[in-house]
C-alpha cells in the first residue's frame, strides 16, 4: 500500500469524528463569537451589527462582575474541598481505615455524586428552609438562634449555601478518584519511607502528594472548569436570586438569552466563559508537559 | 503531487468548515419581514392535514386535558393529525424562543398575555385573528370581553384565550374567627390590622414563598394598579414610552413593605411558593395569595385537609384608602393560544381552536382540571365548586385585568422589579432603590425598542 492510499485511508477513519467536532464544537464556537457582535433576539426581524458593544456592556454591568466573582469564589472553595480535603480523605481511607469499613465508607462518600442535581437541589432547599429546615432547627437546638438565616433567601448567604451543597455532592467523587491514584503507588515506596522513620503525615507529603500529582492536576483543571460552567445548582436553588446575589456567568447568560431577550449580550458572556475555560485548558497542557514521575 | 496529497485533508476540512459556516446567515434573518399568509381563516370545507402545537401544560395534572381534546378532534376529523408537544412552564420560555429564532414555530403555540404576546405580534409571527374572533364575530361573542381584550394589540385580536386566571387572597375562616377578625378587610389598612391580630393569635398572617421572585411581583401588579392612574400605567408599561415617575409606584412598594413587615416575613425569599402554600393548607398561616387556577389544591378533591377544605373563602387584595388608580382592577389574565402567521394550515388551526373552546370542551376544562374558562356559561354547579363559581362572578365584575407585571412589561423592567422587590423583602433595598432601578431599566428598554 503506497503512502497516498494510506493517508486517504487514515483520513476516512478520522473524518466522522472531525465532522462531528466541526459541527457540534467548532462551528458553535465560531458562530457564538460572530453572534456576540450583533444586537439581536429570538424575535429580531433585523439584527444590528454593534461591534464590541456587548463586551462593553458586560464590563460595565455590575451583575456580570458579581457573577464572575461568584464563579471565582466557587472555584476557590471547590479547589480547597474537592482537591485538598478530598485528597486528605482518600489518604486517610487508604492509610487508617480497615479494609471492610473502607468499602462501606467509599460507597457512603460516593452516593451524593449519583444523586441528580435537581433532586439534591430540592433536598437542600428543604434543609435550608428558614421555618422547617434542618439547618435552622439544629442551630436552634444547640442554642445558636442568632446564627439562623433564610439561607437561600438572603443575599449574604445564598451563594455560600449553594457552594456548600455542591461540595457535599462532589467531594466523594473526587476522593474516589484520589483513592484510585493512591492505590497505584507502589507499596515499596511507603515501606521504604517507613524504614527511614517517616510517620504518616511525612509519608503523605513526601510520597502520596508527589505520586498523585497527575491526578491532582486533572482534578484541579476539572474543578476549575466546572466552577466556571456551573449552572444547574444555582437554577434549581435560587435561579440567581435574591436580588441577583447568586448569579453566576451561566445563569446570567441564560437570563439574558431567554428571559431578557438579549441574545447578543448572552453570546458575549458565553465568549467570556469560553476564554476562561480555554485558559484553564491551556494551563492543563502546560502543566502536563512537565516531567512525569515514572516507576 | 506530494504537495497536493499532503494538503488534501486540509482541503476536505476547509470544505466542511465552509459548508458549516455557510449554513449561518445573520441571526434571525431567515424569512425576516415575511408577512402573514393571505389565506382565509374561516373553517375549511375539507379538513385534512397535520397541525403542530406546542403548549406549556406538561404538568401531569393538566396535560391529559389537551391530549384528550386533540384526540377528540382527530376522531371527528380522521384526515387531520395533531402533533401536540407539551413542555413545562419555564422550559417553554426557552423552547418558543428557539423555535422563533429558527423560524420553526408550530401552527399553534401558547402565549401569556401582555408584552410576551406582543413580541410575536411585533415580529410578524402571530396571525391576525380579528376576522374570526373579534368581539363582534360569532366565535368572539362566546368569550368574556375582558379575556378577548387581553390579547388585543392596536385594536386587532391576536390570541384565543384558553383559561381565566385571577389572583385572590384566600383566607382560613377558622383562623379569622380565632383571632377575632370580624368580617373581610375592606381596605389595605384593615388588612394590616387583621394581620396584627392574627400574629397575636399565633398565626403567620400571610403565607408567602418568594424563592423564584414572581409571587411578590403579583402583589406589585395589584398595588401598582391601585396606586397609579390607568392611563399612566398603560404609558409606563409600554416599553416605548415607559418612565415610572408617578409617585404611585413608590407608594405601591411602600405598601408591599408594610405587608411583609406586618403580615409575612423577611425570610420569604428562601421559601418556595409551594412550601408557603403548604403553610396555609396545614393551618399554620391564615391567608395566602394565589391564582384561581390553584383553587383546587384547597379543596378535599385537591388533597387539602378537611379543616381547611370546609373553611376557606377568598377576597381580592384590598385597595389602600384614597388610592389614585383603578380599585376595580384585578390582577390576572387569561392564557391563550396564538396561530403562526406563516402557517399553511392557519384555517385548520383556527378550526381546532374553535373546537377546543366550544361550550362542551370549555365545561370539560373546568370539570377536569378545575380551571375557569373564558367561554361564557362554562362553569356550572355540576362541573365546579362554589369558590370557583364565585371567582368567575367576581372576575366578571372587574373593571379590567391588571396583567402580570412580569409579562406585561418589557423584560428589563420586569427584572428590575423582580430583583428590587426581593431586596425589599430581605430589607436590603428601600422603595426608592427599587423605583430608581425600574426607571433605569425603563430607559434602557426605551432605547432597545427605539
Amino acid at each position: 500500500m503506497n503512502t497516498t492510499s494510506m493517508r486517504w485511508r487514515s483520513l476516512a477513519w478520522v473524518l466522522p469524528a472531525m465532522v462531528l467536532l466541526l459541527v457540534f464544537v467548532y462551528y458553535p464556537i465560531v458562530e457564538n463569537l460572530r453572534l456576540s457582535l450583533f444586537s439581536w433576539n429570538a424575535f429580531s426581524v433585523r439584527p444590528t451589527f454593534v461591534g464590541l458593544d456587548n463586551y462593553r456592556t458586560a464590563f460595565g454591568d455590575p451583575i456580570f462582575w458579581r457573577a464572575l466573582r461568584n464563579n471565582t469564589v466557587f472555584a476557590i472553595v471547590s479547589l480547597i474541598c474537592q482537591v485538598g480535603f478530598a485528597l486528605v480523605l482518600a489518604a486517610v481511607l487508604e492509610e487508617f481505615v480497615h479494609q471492610r469499613l473502607r468499602g462501606i465508607l467509599r460507597t457512603i462518600y460516593f452516593i451524593p455524586a449519583v444523586i441528580s442535581i435537581t433532586v439534591a437541589g430540592i433536598l437542600f432547599s428543604f434543609l435550608y428552609n428558614p421555618q422547617i429546615g434542618l439547618v435552622n432547627r439544629l442551630l436552634g437546638a444547640v442554642g445558636l438562634e442568632s446564627w439562623q438565616h433564610s439561607w437561600l433567601g438572603e443575599p449574604g448567604t445564598a451563594m455560600g449555601s449553594i457552594i456548600a451543597m455542591s461540595q457535599w455532592q462532589s467531594i466523594g467523587y473526587t476522593a474516589i478518584l484520589f483513592v484510585v491514584a493512591i492505590q497505584r503507588i507502589p507499596s515499596e515506596m511507603h515501606e521504604a519511607a517507613k524504614v527511614d522513620g517517616a510517620g504518616a503525615v511525612r509519608r503523605f507529603f513526601a510520597v502520596t502528594v508527589p505520586m498523585v500529582r497527575e491526578m491532582t492536576t486533572l482534578i484541579t483543571i476539572l474543578t476549575i472548569s466546572g466552577a466556571f460552567l456551573v449552572f444547574n445548582e444555582v437554577m434549581v436553588m435560587t435561579a440567581g436570586g435574591p436580588s441577583n446575589s447568586s448569579q453566576v456567568l451561566g445563569t446570567w447568560l441564560y437570563r439574558n438569552a431567554f428571559l431578557n431577550d438579549d441574545m447578543g449580550y448572552a453570546s458575549a458572556i458565553a465568549t467570556v466563559i469560553f476564554v476562561i475555560t480555554l485558559a484553564v485548558g491551556a494551563l492543563q497542557i502546560v502543566v502536563s508537559r512537565r516531567r512525569r514521575i515514572e516507576w | 503531487m506530494k504537495h497536493t496529497t499532503r494538503s488534501a485533508p486540509l482541503v476536505v476540512l476547509g470544505a466542511v468548515t465552509a459548508v458549516a459556516l455557510a449554513a449561518c446567515g445573520a441571526p434571525g434573518t431567515a424569512g425576516a419581514g415575511s408577512k402573514q399568509n393571505s389565506q382565509s381563516l374561516s373553517s375549511p370545507a375539507q379538513k385534512s392535514g397535520t397541525l403542530t402545537m406546542v403548549t406549556k401544560f406538561a404538568d401531569p395534572k393538566y396535560a391529559p386535558y389537551f391530549q384528550g381534546v386533540a384526540k377528540a378532534y382527530e376522531q371527528a376529523n380522521p384526515k387531520v393529525t395533531i402533533k401536540l408537544e407539551q413542555v413545562g412552564d419555564q422550559p417553554y420560555k426557552d423552547k418558543i424562543r428557539v423555535l422563533s429564532a429558527s423560524k420553526q414555530l408550530p401552527d399553534i403555540y401558547f402565549s401569556w398575555a401582555g408584552d410576551f404576546a406582543n413580541k410575536f405580534v411585533r415580529a410578524g409571527l402571530a396571525a391576525d385573528l380579528t376576522s374570526v374572533i373579534g368581539p363582534d364575530t360569532e366565535w368572539g361573542k362566546t368569550f368574556s370581553p375582558a379575556a378577548l381584550k387581553a390579547f388585543e394589540t392596536n385594536g386587532k385580536n391576536f390570541g384565543v384565550p384558553i383559561d381565566l386566571d385571577a389572583k385572590y387572597l384566600a383566607y382560613n375562616k377558622t383562623a379569622f374567627a380565632k383571632a377575632g377578625v370580624n368580617g373581610v378587610p375592606s381596605t389595605l389598612e384593615d388588612l394590616l390590622g387583621a394581620c396584627d391580630k392574627l400574629k397575636a393569635a399565633g398565626y403567620t398572617p400571610i403565607a408567602l414563598g418568594n424563592q423564584y421572585g414572581w409571587p411578590a411581583i403579583h402583589y406589585m401588579t395589584q398595588l401598582n394598579a391601585y396606586n397609579v392612574p390607568p392611563a399612566t400605567l398603560a404609558k409606563d408599561y409600554n416599553p416605548a414610552t415607559g418612565e415610572f415617575t408617578d409617585p404611585g409606584y413608590t407608594k405601591a412598594v411602600d405598601q408591599f413593605k408594610d405587608i411583609i413587615t406586618r403580615c409575612s416575613s423577611k425570610d420569604d425569599n428562601g421559601v418556595s411558593h409551594e412550601a408557603g402554600q403548604a403553610n396555609f393548607i396545614n393551618g399554620k398561616a391564615a391567608m395566602h395569595y394565589l391564582e384561581s387556577v390553584e383553587f383546587q389544591v384547597l379543596t378535599a378533591k385537591g388533597g387539602a385537609p378537611k379543616a381547611l377544605a370546609d373553611n376557606w373563602d377568598f377576597m381580592r387584595l384590598p385597595a389602600p384608602q384614597g388610592a389614585a388608580g383603578d380599585t376595580g382592577a384585578l390582577t390576572g389574565a387569561p392564557d391563550g393560544f396564538m396561530v403562526n402567521a406563516q402557517s399553511k394550515n392557519a384555517a385548520l388551526a383556527v378550526d381546532f381552536l374553535k373546537f377546543m373552546t366550544d361550550q362542551q370542551n370549555a365545561a370539560k376544562l373546568t370539570a377536569d382540571i378545575g380551571w375557569l374558562s373564558p367561554v361564557k356559561g362554562s362553569a356550572t354547579a355540576s362541573n365546579s365548586f362554589p369558590q370557583l363559581q364565585a371567582a368567575l362572578t367576581d372576575i366578571s365584575k372587574a373593571s379590567q385585568f391588571a396583567i402580570w407585571l412580569d409579562t406585561v412589561t418589557n423584560a428589563e423592567v420586569a427584572n428590575a422589579y423582580l430583583s428590587g422587590i426581593e431586596g425589599v423583602i430581605d430589607g436590603s433595598k428601600s422603595s426608592k432603590d427599587v423605583i430608581t432601578g425600574v426607571q433605569q431599566a425603563a430607559a434602557k428598554a426605551k432605547k432597545q425598542v427605539g
